[in-house]
């Protein structure tokens, strides 16, 4: 597990399939070999107006880690991220007298896995309740955890295959915690970002 | 030498000559009384041929004894221990055993003799062509092994270079083999020891093993494995073990900014979607493998 860069692709006025289609030839030109699929899906639950103040639970899976499942609980004050087992859907069922989600926000993005060296690239369509709203290209430098350190190299990579689209800072959910050792659990947090911002954004997202 | 020689032939001689008149008067004892004796008065004249004969004998004796008080005594017979026993050995490819041996000593022997010369030589006309001058106290230290020191030398020494770089810890797990663990932030580095002298290299990732015998899952560190051997070899030196892990482990050291420095010729982070692996011997500076 290395340090992780999410960023959004602007799609200007191509529409999903094709710009998914010009960054894999860009990437395949690179000499990238495509790795399968990959897939990260959101659902986000809201407890009832009985248990008191409102509280939020992003439930959320990540193929490249496919036994775990990740939850990030807002209270409204602070956000408390849980990584458990397969077995926490089932209990989340079982809480649905208590946690109740709406259908239409449920938020996926897949698509192609690429490995290029040590990088790892994936190209994601991001859709809400089966709207196409957007592209995320997460780009994985496998080998360093540290995001300070890798942050240069990460930024150059990016740059020289998205061109002027690549991002010029680190993501804001990594700003504050560059120094620390990169978990799957900053890669949720990245993903759960963007999907909110794209849940807000009528129809075609656009780039925060 | 010589004179020993010429006594010692003639002693031979005089002894075949000794041989050969004996040989005569067994010959003429054994053929009795012969026809050219003659009719009248043979056996006076076969007595007086036997009395001629005897008297050479005698005196050819005499010369035998003469020529043997000459000669000068052997130092006694040439003892090697007890491969003496060799020269009673009774099966006949190995009877030739003993005298190659006494040869192959001999031989040794001189040249003992002949490097003691040469040697003596030598010393007096020097032709040093390096300036390398080593003080006597150095010289000292490199009568010790550096293959077989002790666990604890090869401890303190680690801990003594954890101290230098604090950074990074350095960790010894194994009891019996001190395979010590560098652990940072960028890598982590498993290294075997033999005696004072690195013997082996192997860089990872933070999060893989600490196993000596795999190699790393990321290209970057297979190369700066690779690129680790190279100055391992480069560091070393049998005489000074110490200076050499010293160097080398400064030399390491400069891997923590294995992914945030730029390449020092091209400028950039990447090129084959690699960071610059290379760190030059002398000063350090981050290259990539194409540029260096």
């Amino acid at each position: 597990m290395g340090v992780t860069i999410l960023t959004q692709f602007p799609t200007e006025n191509r529409t999903g399939p094709q710009t998914i289609d010009v960054l894999s030839k860009r990437i395949m030109a690179l000499g990238a070999v495509q790795q399968g699929q990959f897939l990260v899906d959101c659902e986000t639950y809201t407890s009832v107006p009985q248990l008191g103040p409102q509280r939020t639970v992003h439930v959320l899976h990540n193929s490249e880690q496919p036994a775990t499942v990740f939850s990030l609980l807002e209270t409204g004050s602070k956000t408390i991220p849980l990584a458990t087992d397969g077995l926490f859907d089932l209990l989340m069922m079982k809480m649905s007298s208590f946690y109740t989600s709406k259908k239409q926000t449920k938020a996926e993005s897949k698509g192609p896995r690429y490995e290029i060296g040590d990088f790892c690239v994936k190209l994601g369509t991001v859709t809400v309740s089966s709207n196409f709203k957007g592209i995320l290209v997460e780009v994985e430098y496998k080998p360093c955890v540290v995001p300070a350190m890798c942050w240069d190299l990460l930024k150059e990579f990016l740059q020289g295959f998205l061109g002027l689209s690549g991002p010029t800072n680190p993501p804001t959910y990594l700003q504050n915690r560059m120094q620390e050792i990169y978990s799957p659990i900053d890669t949720i947090h990245q993903y759960l970002e963007h999907f909110t911002l794209f849940r807000k954004s009528p129809g075609i997202g656009m780039r925060p | 030498m010589e004179r020993d020689l010429e006594q010692l032939n003639s002693a031979l001689n005089s002894v075949k000559i000794l041989r050969s008149n004996v040989r005569r008067v067994f010959e003429s004892v054994s053929n009795g009384l012969r026809a050219d004796h003659g009719d009248d008065g043979k056996e006076s004249k076969y007595i007086l041929e036997l009395q001629e004969l005897l008297t050479t004998v005698n005196n050819n004796l005499r010369d035998v004894e003469n020529s043997m008080s000459n000669l000068t005594p052997p130092p006694g017979p040439f003892s090697l221990g007890n491969t003496t026993y060799l020269s009673q050995e009774t099966t006949q490819e190995r009877q030739a055993l003993y005298g190659q041996l006494v040869n192959t000593y001999k031989w040794t022997d001189k040249i003992r003799e002949y490097s003691a010369l040469a040697g003596n030589i030598l010393a007096a006309n020097s032709f040093n062509k390096t300036y390398k001058t080593f003080s006597t106290t150095k010289r000292r230290k490199t009568q010790t092994s550096n293959h077989n020191v002790p666990p604890e030398v090869i401890e303190n020494l680690i801990t003594s270079i954890d101290r230098l770089f604090p950074d990074v810890t350095i960790t010894t797990n194994s009891p019996f083999v001190p395979n010590p663990v560098i652990q940072g932030r960028v890598l982590k580095a498993i290294i075997a020891f033999k005696g004072l002298m690195i013997e082996w290299v192997v860089v990872k990732a933070h999060a893989e093993s600490n196993d000596l015998w795999t190699e790393s899952r990321y290209k970057v560190f297979r190369k700066v494995t690779e690129n680790c051997h190279a100055a391992m070899c480069h560091f070393y030196s049998p005489m000074m073990p110490e200076l050499a892990v010293r160097s080398f482990l400064h030399w390491f050291h400069s891997y923590n900014t294995l992914f945030s420095a730029p390449c020092k010729r091209c400028a950039n982070h990447l090129h084959n979607n690699l960071p610059p692996t290379w760190r030059d011997l002398r000063n350090l500076e981050p290259y990539h493998e194409e540029c260096k």
